[in-house]
């Protein structure tokens, strides 16, 4: 095959190349600035990605709901619906099975099923937050410090919703941006 | 080897063992040989600073700039791509050499998953490992084509199948079937093909005979969800699918240790029945619902395509009928079907075929003075004694008899084997 038309081919995959991560950065951005932001009280916990680099994973204290549907499986998709509760935090509103057509309802999986209390218990896809990887441990630390320190539940990952996508933007503790805390520590 | 040989020369020459000529000529050869091994070398130099370096790019990525505003570190995620890119492409263009295309190949590679990573890291972005890696590879596939390029050919079917792996054993969450990876696989073929049908003897061939094999038998087991126990009938299948690819024509030529579908097929073969040997294994559900599972067609697709290929080879070579590994797999097939009716039978039935397979690869040892293959034979009783020690009750006499037996056959065989090779060289 002619050169011209093997440098043609490679200058698509090029352009697919560029496309693919620019895709992403402009789907986050979007949701960033038109969303809804919810601030889900969280815990992190430090572990590390091979490629991405260390990361807090964020356990969400908003993560069940009770459902007397005891069929829920390990993995299935579950779609959460979202409100505030009266301290501005987010708090699960209702639960479907089904895609739900409004903005405050976001894609989760099912954990497990706890029969006896009849709680359905689930994970958001938005639990990972990329730190420095010196500080990724510290922020643990910091975490359970400031648990001790000051108020309670004082924790939290600021998160925007737009037609069902969600992104993680932050993770404050009192009030001041996670990295910050630790880096003031 | 080379060094030795031509230290050799003049010292045959001098006792009429070889003229001048033959001396000559083989100086040649290997002059020749040196002559193109300092741009392989160069090659490989090449493909390794640009992996390490992107390596390297990728762990860099990984401590996370924080300082830094989003917005640069956006441009730092790009930067390697870019770089990568405009390399590769002005290889293209120019008609650059192999180490050219080569080392732009696998650094360009590797800048496709930095600049996933760090835009995944830098916008919070979820996302498990399996699906980071598809679209990884997917967003680097063409350029095996595009640059001719084998690092990026080994690096897409190394990075696949632990895509698949990763996926189908659930290593990160629930498993799932990674139909993808056939796709990725699929894609790949053709340019195995062609470096085949090019440069059948060269060893990058034979690097990617052991390679592919090596990658569907990592893989096979992430197709199996419900049905377990077929899987032992997919392996066996598809070992034999390996050992009767390893017969064909066009492994003739090649050494053994370069012949990775006979090794993998004969060994795979063996272990798995080695396994089956043991009778609790056959203790598996019996459901009627196993006919129509997925992996019974699976199954029974591997089955075709293991005897396509057994006629195939028959017609074209003409199989050594006393060989069972070429049909181990046809006997396995019904020895499995009789276990799901009677499991001890087939357990006894799984012994003898191991026990022949062992005594035909010891004559086959001996047939061929090949002291690999007898010990190859030998090591197979040997297994199949020591499995059976765990689940029989013989007397601590017979087991040690067996033993020390099976202990003077492996030096005897041995001693005769090269006695018989000795008394033939002199």
């Amino acid at each position: 095959m002619k050169t011209i038309y093997i440098f043609l081919m490679f200058l698509v995959v090029v352009v697919a190349q560029i496309f693919v991560p620019a895709q992403l950065i402009f789907d986050q951005n979007k949701v960033l600035s038109k969303g809804v932001p919810y601030k889900f009280k969280t815990q992190p916990v430090d572990p590390s990605d091979p490629f991405k680099g260390k990361y807090i994973r964020l356990n969400f204290e908003a993560n069940t709901a009770p459902s007397k549907d005891s069929t829920w499986s390990f993995g299935t998709p579950i779609y959460v619906g979202l409100g505030t509760d009266s301290l501005g935090f987010a708090k699960v509103d209702a639960i479907s099975r089904e895609l739900v057509e409004d903005s405050n309802f976001i894609k989760a999986k099912v954990d497990w099923y706890d029969l006896q209390d009849k709680i359905v218990h689930f994970s958001f896809p938005f639990d990972t937050f990329y730190m420095n990887e010196t500080k990724a441990y510290d922020a643990e630390l910091a975490y359970f410090e400031a648990q001790r320190d000051s108020l309670p539940n004082n924790t939290y990952a600021v998160v925007y919703v737009l037609h069902g996508k969600a992104v993680l933007d932050n993770v404050f503790i009192n009030h001041v941006p996670i990295a910050e805390y630790v880096k003031k520590k | 080897m080379k060094t030795k040989v031509i230290e050799a020369l003049p010292e045959l020459v001098k006792n009429n063992v070889i003229s001048e000529e033959v001396a000559l000529k083989i100086r040649e050869f290997y002059d020749v040989q040196q002559t193109d091994s300092p741009n392989k070398l160069f090659t490989l130099f090449g493909v390794m600073g640009a992996l390490l370096v992107g390596l390297g790019i990728i762990l860099i990525v990984a401590h996370n700039w924080e300082d830094f505003p989003r917005s640069l570190k956006t441009i730092f995620a790009f930067l390697p791509l870019l770089i990568g890119q405009v390399v590769a492409g002005f290889t293209i263009l120019k008609s650059k050499s192999t180490t050219w295309r080569e080392a732009a190949g696998t650094f360009l590679f590797f800048a496709v998953g930095s600049s996933i990573a760090l835009v995944s890291q830098i916008y919070n972005i979820p996302g498990d490992l399996s699906t980071y890696m598809l679209t990884w590879i997917l967003l680097c596939m063409p350029l095996v084509y595009l640059l001719k390029s084998n690092a990026v050919a080994i690096l897409h079917l190394v990075f696949s199948t632990v895509y698949a792996v990763s996926l189908g054993y659930g290593f990160n969450g629930l498993a799932e079937v990674p139909w993808w990876y056939l796709l990725v696989l699929g894609f790949l073929l053709p340019y195995y093909f062609q470096m085949i049908s090019r440069r059948p003897q060269a060893q990058m061939v034979s690097i990617f005979n052991w390679l592919v094999p090596l990658s569907l038998v990592l893989t096979l087991g992430a197709f199996l969800k419900e049905n377990g126990e077929l899987g032992y009938l997919m392996y066996i299948v598809l070992f034999g699918i390996f050992y009767n690819i390893g017969k064909l024509t066009f492994f003739k030529g090649h050494k053994l240790r370069w012949n990775g579908y006979l090794i993998l097929g004969s060994v795979g073969t063996v272990v798995t029945l080695m396994i089956l040997s043991f009778i609790d294994v056959w203790n598996f559900d019996r459901q009627a619902s196993l006919f129509s599972s997925p992996e019974f067609f699976m199954a029974a697709l591997l089955f075709c395509i293991a005897l396509g290929i057994l006629i195939y080879v028959d017609k074209r070579r003409g199989i050594d009928r006393s060989n069972l590994y070429h049909y181990a797999f046809v006997l396995f097939t019904i020895l499995f079907f009789v276990g799901m009716v009677h499991g001890l039978t087939a357990t006894i039935l799984v012994n003898i075929l191991v026990l022949l397979l062992g005594l035909m690869t010891i004559k086959l040892g001996t047939d061929k003075s090949h002291f690999g293959i007898l010990n190859y034979g030998l090591l197979i009783i040997t297994a199949l004694i020591v499995c059976r020690f765990f689940d029989t009750d013989m007397s601590y006499i017979i087991r040690g008899l067996l033993f020390v037996g099976v202990g003077i056959g492996f030096f005897l065989s041995n001693y005769i084997m090269l006695k018989r090779r000795n008394k033939s060289v002199n």
